[in-house]
């Protein structure tokens, strides 16, 4: 067993991809959570989607490129976010319907683009990932992106809590409420971006939702909802990682996303606010309705 | 008594519906305000304009003391998420939010003041639960001490009393009436006629395209109310003719 660790270390592109998941579970944790949290998880994979043709096109003009990646990626996560919020606010469209007729064309459209431009990359490496794609380029994204998004959190977590927790408040309280709702999708998109080549436009933002669902079974705080979905993320990342690399022909991305619904079954099933509660709470007949009393996720006030 | 804020000539609504025209009424310091009307009439819309979340169509709005730093606001439940992973005492504290800064925290005299709040709406003890333990009526009552910590001279509540039981609608009257001692301008949606309007000095009754505001025995009577659309006349004999006349009468 050890000697499989060890033959897997030596390798170059398994310690850039174990290097890589974990600064992009450091990442994606914050985003994952609060995408949970303002109930917009199948807006994060609509938006997951909604990148691809961006980058699709960068990648038939300029191949394998970083910077066309980002700025395509970019440019189509804007837009369909921006054309979705239009259709809502201007048109009989909910904004979850607006969304998802968009979402489906761009994911349509890239498949479309990609198979006329007669590519070389296999499509599957477009949907699911590849760890052997995570090159020096790659790993200065997500590096930044990791740095920008932390940054962005520090200033913004106050306004991000009160909006997700009471929005007509937070609007009541705030000029430009919108500055934290457009900021908070841009960091969705950027880290979709910097996600793509290690878990693929499929699974990306399955690294995102699954770590928090399984968090909130547990934690009945934002800060013990974001330090135990970066260690479920973190789990997901290095166990998937190993599992793809014992398992020739399977790739990263789906093998990370198991192991993080693995974490989630496990969560559903014995955390304090999934059915273990309901289980323990029918064996205290009678005083369902008292409230249950706080009890931090590691013992100690945050 | 001094005005917290003047409205002049204000008419408010939407592009193709106008909700009232031409009122003109000061908000004072140490009163209490209830706006009352039928669904649709434009109380909730009036609340809104007060926060800047919406324009008048045309008026104008003056703050004689300077807009306050704050506006405390309790918005109807309907929106406010229960299972956010949040306890008490930081939904209390949410209402200085603004003070934190990026970085500190609350400081020792701010989680004196969230205690105080806390202790003062009879929710101590929860201070450490989260959200999605609380009843209806423990949830208003940290609503109601969040309000206390946003320390405004101005106060918003838009239908306060929609989910709670008797007892708590009384303790939270009796802070109402302690913000109106302190000087503070509370302005109150109610939907109904009921013992609440006993707490309030004033009353702004909307609908049928009119505002009228006044003292409350003298605007709660039965004509103006069907004029305005607030009850039919068949609703107006019975009230005012009916078992529950006694307790009506007292407002017309």
């Amino acid at each position: 067993m050890l000697e499989l660790f060890t033959e897997m270390w030596s390798f170059a592109f398994m310690r850039r991809a174990f290097v890589a998941t974990t600064v992009l579970s450091v990442s994606v944790t914050p985003v994952g959570a609060f995408l949970v949290l303002r109930r917009l998880s199948l807006a994060g994979e609509a938006m997951a989607h909604a990148i691809t043709p961006g980058v699709v096109i960068g990648f038939v003009m300029a191949g394998l490129s970083v910077t066309w990646l980002l700025v395509g990626g970019l440019i189509a996560g804007i837009g369909v976010a921006s054309l979705a919020a239009l259709l809502a606010a201007r048109t009989i469209l909910r904004g979850d319907a607006s969304l998802a007729s968009l979402y489906l064309v761009a994911l349509a459209a890239s498949i479309f683009i990609l198979s006329a431009a007669g590519s070389v990359v296999p499509l599957e490496s477009f949907l699911f990932g590849s760890i052997l794609g995570i090159d020096d380029p790659s790993l200065m994204l997500l590096g930044g992106v990791a740095t920008v998004t932390l940054v962005s959190f520090a200033v913004m977590l106050r306004p991000l809590i009160v909006s997700t927790c009471d929005p007509v408040f937070f609007e009541s309280q705030t000029r430009r409420p919108w500055v934290i709702e457009q900021g908070f999708m841009l960091l969705l998109v950027l880290n979709l971006l910097a996600a793509f080549k290690t878990l693929g436009t499929l699974m990306a933002v399955g690294l995102m939702i699954l770590p928090a669902t399984a968090a909130r079974y547990w934690a009945s705080t934002v800060t013990g909802q974001l330090a135990l979905g970066f260690v479920f993320a973190l789990l997901s990342c290095w166990i998937g990682l190993t599992l793809s690399y014992l398992l020739p022909e399977t790739p990263s991305g789906p093998s990370i996303v198991l192991v993080a619904g693995g974490l989630f079954l496990i969560s559903v099933l014995f955390g304090p606010l999934g059915f273990g509660a309901r289980l323990r709470s029918r064996s205290r007949a009678g005083v369902e309705d008292e409230p249950v009393p706080y009890t931090h996720p590691f013992g100690k006030s945050p | 008594m001094s005005a917290v804020l003047q409205i002049r000539d204000l008419t408010l609504g939407y592009p193709d519906l106008t909700l009232f025209r031409r009122l003109s009424i000061d908000i004072e310091a140490g009163t209490t305000l209830a706006v009352l009307g039928a669904n649709g009439s434009g109380k909730s819309s009036f609340v809104k304009m007060l926060l800047g979340l919406i324009q008048p169509l045309s008026g104008q709005l003056t703050w004689p003391r300077g807009r306050p730093h704050a506006i405390g606001y309790l918005a109807q439940m309907t929106e406010f998420d229960r299972r956010f992973p949040i306890r008490v005492r930081d939904l209390v504290a949410m209402g200085a939010w603004q003070g934190f800064g990026l970085w500190s925290g609350l400081d020792r005299a701010g989680r004196d003041r969230v205690a105080a709040a806390l202790e003062e709406c009879h929710i101590l003890p929860l201070a450490d639960c989260p959200l999605h333990t609380l009843s209806g009526g423990q949830l208003q009552r940290a609503l109601f001490a969040r309000v206390m910590l946003q320390d405004a001279p101005l106060i918003l509540l838009d239908e306060p009393f929609a989910a709670v039981d008797q007892s708590t609608e009384e303790h939270l009257l009796s802070i109402i009436e302690r913000w109106r001692h302190e000087g503070r301008a509370v302005v109150l949606v109610v939907h109904d006629l009921s013992s609440v309007l006993d707490h309030c000095n004033q009353v702004l009754l909307l609908g049928g395209g009119h505002a009228t505001h006044g003292a409350v025995e003298s605007v709660l009577a039965p004509e103006r109310l069907v004029a305005q659309g607030y009850l039919s006349e068949s609703q107006a004999a019975w009230m005012f003719r009916g078992p529950a006349a006694n307790q009506v009468r007292r407002h017309a």
